[in-house]
């Protein structure tokens, strides 16, 4: 009798697809993004994107620098001839990771001998500056080569300067509601626009497609209360992060508003788009699942994307995750102005508006078989 | 078993209803689903105040003619008119079409009033006049005072009401129901019958595809047999019956066991066609119990067994059997 019920559910898992698929070549996909990316946090593989502003010009600093340029961790491939402020302006971007303003010690009036270091970086970056101050400490420390160290005058003077937020605590939470937030906002919205394919399941649509009211228009109310709802669970994640930790979320009122409308339209219409391709509940409660884990990881929602090695990061851009953290980091820890919101927000509305005109197109299915 | 051993199909279908009261009709519709064809030809005319009840076996094509009418399932062929008018490019034919699908397509989690208020919404109610259609709707089939509870702590009865004039708020001129009683007991059935009345009385043309011969029997003014995806005979159920059966009655036979060849060329002979079992063999009896008599007995001769032998005045149910060569499932 045992047999019986083993060899029943033998059948059942090897003719459907699905449970094949989710068994077992998704989490072997799963364990290699989730593997590259999290094997990227531990440093193994980080590669710090390093602007160079030297204002030293001298060999010692020459010297520096190509050193710098020669490490495997660090690429500072970048401009060569930057200055002070655009090395600032690149890590408050975030274009780089860190920055290095090599200054002429005498020229600051450092006691120290040689080039004096400032090392620019973004709180919420805090890995990065430590790794390159890592690596300028390894430069420095007496060696039984000469010719290892770059700094042969002498130890020079570091310094650390933040180009963004008041502290890196308060940025780490900035962060992470930011990356919480979209995380659920997409599952949400999964959550939500499944309701159509419940609905057809239950016969709602054999009667409201036979009246005046298509599919678009269940599509569409279905949007605009994902959007809705979106745009409240994000605010209460935040209003948390508010009351609790003091990120400035009223000096921020209307360009978070704006981002996160965005952030909601781009996960309603990404998740409508998604639901109305499948044709079972499980198919897209599945799908969904996997493609928000997969968004999430590499889009910056577990671990900051600078972290990851480039081809993550490169991938990392096509997802909404990526752009709503980029909105809300320009925000709440670079306190930029709206007007240059208009990329990440441009490009979350474009997404949610692809979405949803996917989602009418697919939806004509459900209407006319 | 072969359904062309019993009575052949007729080479047209009956002719639609042409008075020009016709709320919906359905012409030349053909739909292949794969290599099967699940509407084959069907020609149909549902006219204002009339309950057209579409009686046919699973498969037979109900589900798919259903939903081409509803314009969920494109035709390769033919037309569906509501009001005169195309529902797939018309706007307005769609609001003269109600749709009460056999699931109950009704939101669990609202309650009936809020059911209604949506289903009116979505059918086009103008929000001005919904709220007083909501409480005639509710008034009407006696969940005035349960309106405020969610569908789900409604019986099933109740339940099986809401559904069906949920279908109604928007005033429809013709309604489509699929299995409108199904799981539900007598007393909520009768509930239902008397509803139908009602809207039947309000001058909604009503197509109804139900399994449930008694129902079309007391419910309907007319009756479309469908089978193999057309509709093989209409009328009236009475009309269908006299045409059938005319003054005779109905003979089945019993087997105790299987005939062999020349057993089944015998019950052939005799006139008689078998049922999907196998056992059972039927046919029109003109002259009475002494024809049953005089032919048990010859069936006896030829060593054949014969369990028993039932003489009955043919039914509705004996029209469908004759014309499908399937009894249909309770």
């Amino acid at each position: 009798m045992n047999i019986a019920v083993f060899q029943v559910m033998l059948l059942g898992l090897v003719r459907d697809r699905g449970a094949l698929a989710m068994g077992f070549l998704i989490p072997a996909a799963f364990f290699i993004v989730f593997a590259t990316v999290f094997a990227a946090a531990s440093g193994v593989d980080m590669r710090v994107q390093l602007a160079i502003a030297d204002e030293a010009h001298s060999a010692t600093s020459a010297t520096l620098v190509a050193t710098l340029r020669g490490l495997d961790v660090i690429d500072a491939s970048g401009d060569r001839e930057l200055t002070a402020e655009q090395v600032r302006a690149r890590v408050r971007r975030g274009s780089a990771d860190v920055g290095l303003i090599i200054r002429d010690a005498a020229g600051v009036g450092s006691k120290a001998e040689g080039e004096s270091l400032v090392i620019v970086g973004d709180p919420v970056r805090g890995v990065a500056m430590s790794l390159l101050a890592g690596q300028l400490q390894r430069m420095h420390a007496p060696s039984d080569s000469e010719d290892a160290s770059a700094g042969s005058g002498g130890p020079a003077a570091v310094e650390h300067e933040y180009v963004a937020g008041v502290s890196a605590d308060l940025n780490h939470v900035a962060y992470y509601a930011g990356a919480v937030a979209v995380l659920f906002l997409l599952f949400s919205a999964v959550h939500g626009a499944v309701t159509l394919l419940e609905e057809e399941e239950a016969g709602i649509l054999d009667r409201v497609l036979a009246g005046p009211a298509g599919a678009a228009t269940l599509v569409n109310g279905k949007f605009l209360f994902l959007v809705a709802q979106g745009v409240v669970q994000v605010a209460v994640i935040f209003v948390v992060a508010w009351l609790l930790y003091g990120i400035d979320l009223p000096g921020h009122v209307v360009p978070w508003s704006l981002a996160t409308l965005a952030a909601s339209a781009a996960a309603a219409g990404l998740a409508l788009a998604l639901v109305t391709a499948c044709t079972t509940r499980r198919q897209a409660q599945t799908l969904a699942n996997v493609a928000i884990l997969i968004l999430s990881a590499i889009g910056g929602s577990m671990v900051p994307r600078f972290l990851m090695p480039p081809l993550l990061q490169d991938l990392g851009a096509l997802t909404p995750n990526a752009w709503a953290l980029e909105a809300y980091s320009a925000i709440f820890w670079r306190d930029e102005p709206v007007a240059s919101l208009g990329l990440p927000i441009g490009i979350l509305l474009g997404a949610g508006m692809l979405g949803l005109a996917l989602a009418q197109r697919f939806a004509r299915r459900l209407q006319t078989l | 078993m072969n359904p062309s051993s019993l009575a052949p199909l007729p080479e047209a279908a009956p002719p639609v209803d042409d008075s020009g009261t016709a709320v919906l009709e359905v012409r030349g519709a053909r739909r292949q689903l794969g290599r099967h064809p699940a509407i084959a030809g069907v020609d149909l005319a549902v006219a204002r105040g009339e309950i057209y009840a579409l009686l046919g076996a699973n498969g037979a094509g109900k589900t798919s003619l259903l939903r081409a009418i509803s314009g969920r399932l494109a035709l390769d062929a033919g037309s569906i008119r509501v009001a005169g008018r195309d529902p797939r490019r018309d706007r307005e034919a769609r609001r003269a079409l109600g749709v009460v699908p056999q699931q109950l397509a009704l939101y669990p989690q609202l309650s009936a009033r809020q059911n209604l208020s949506v289903f009116g919404r979505l059918a086009g109610v103008a929000r001005r006049g919904l709220t007083a259609k909501v409480e005639r709707a509710l008034d009407r089939v006696g969940l005035a005072a349960r309106g405020d509870d969610r569908v789900a702590a409604l019986s099933g009865g109740m339940q099986r009401r809401l559904n069906i004039v949920a279908g109604t708020l928007h005033e429809p001129l013709a309604l489509v129901l699929d299995e409108p009683t199904v799981g539900v007991d007598l007393h909520a059935r009768q509930r239902i019958h008397d509803l139908l009345r009602d809207l039947r009385g309000d001058g909604i043309g009503i197509l109804l595809a139900t399994h449930d011969l008694e129902q079309a029997n007391v419910l309907a003014d007319r009756v479309g047999i469908l089978a193999r995806g057309r509709v093989c005979a209409e009328g009236a159920p009475r009309e269908l019956i006299e045409d059938a059966f005319g003054d005779a009655q109905e003979l089945t036979v019993t087997l105790g066991e299987a005939a062999d060849a020349s057993g089944r060329r015998l019950l052939a002979h005799e006139g008689l066609a078998p049922l999907s079992d196998g056992m059972t063999w039927e046919r029109r009896l003109e002259r009475g119990m002494g024809q049953a008599a005089a032919l048990g007995a010859r069936l006896a001769e030829a060593g054949l067994t014969v369990a028993s032998m039932r003489v009955r005045a043919p039914t509705l149910a004996s029209v469908v059997l004759r014309w499908t060569g399937e009894e249909l499932e309770p």
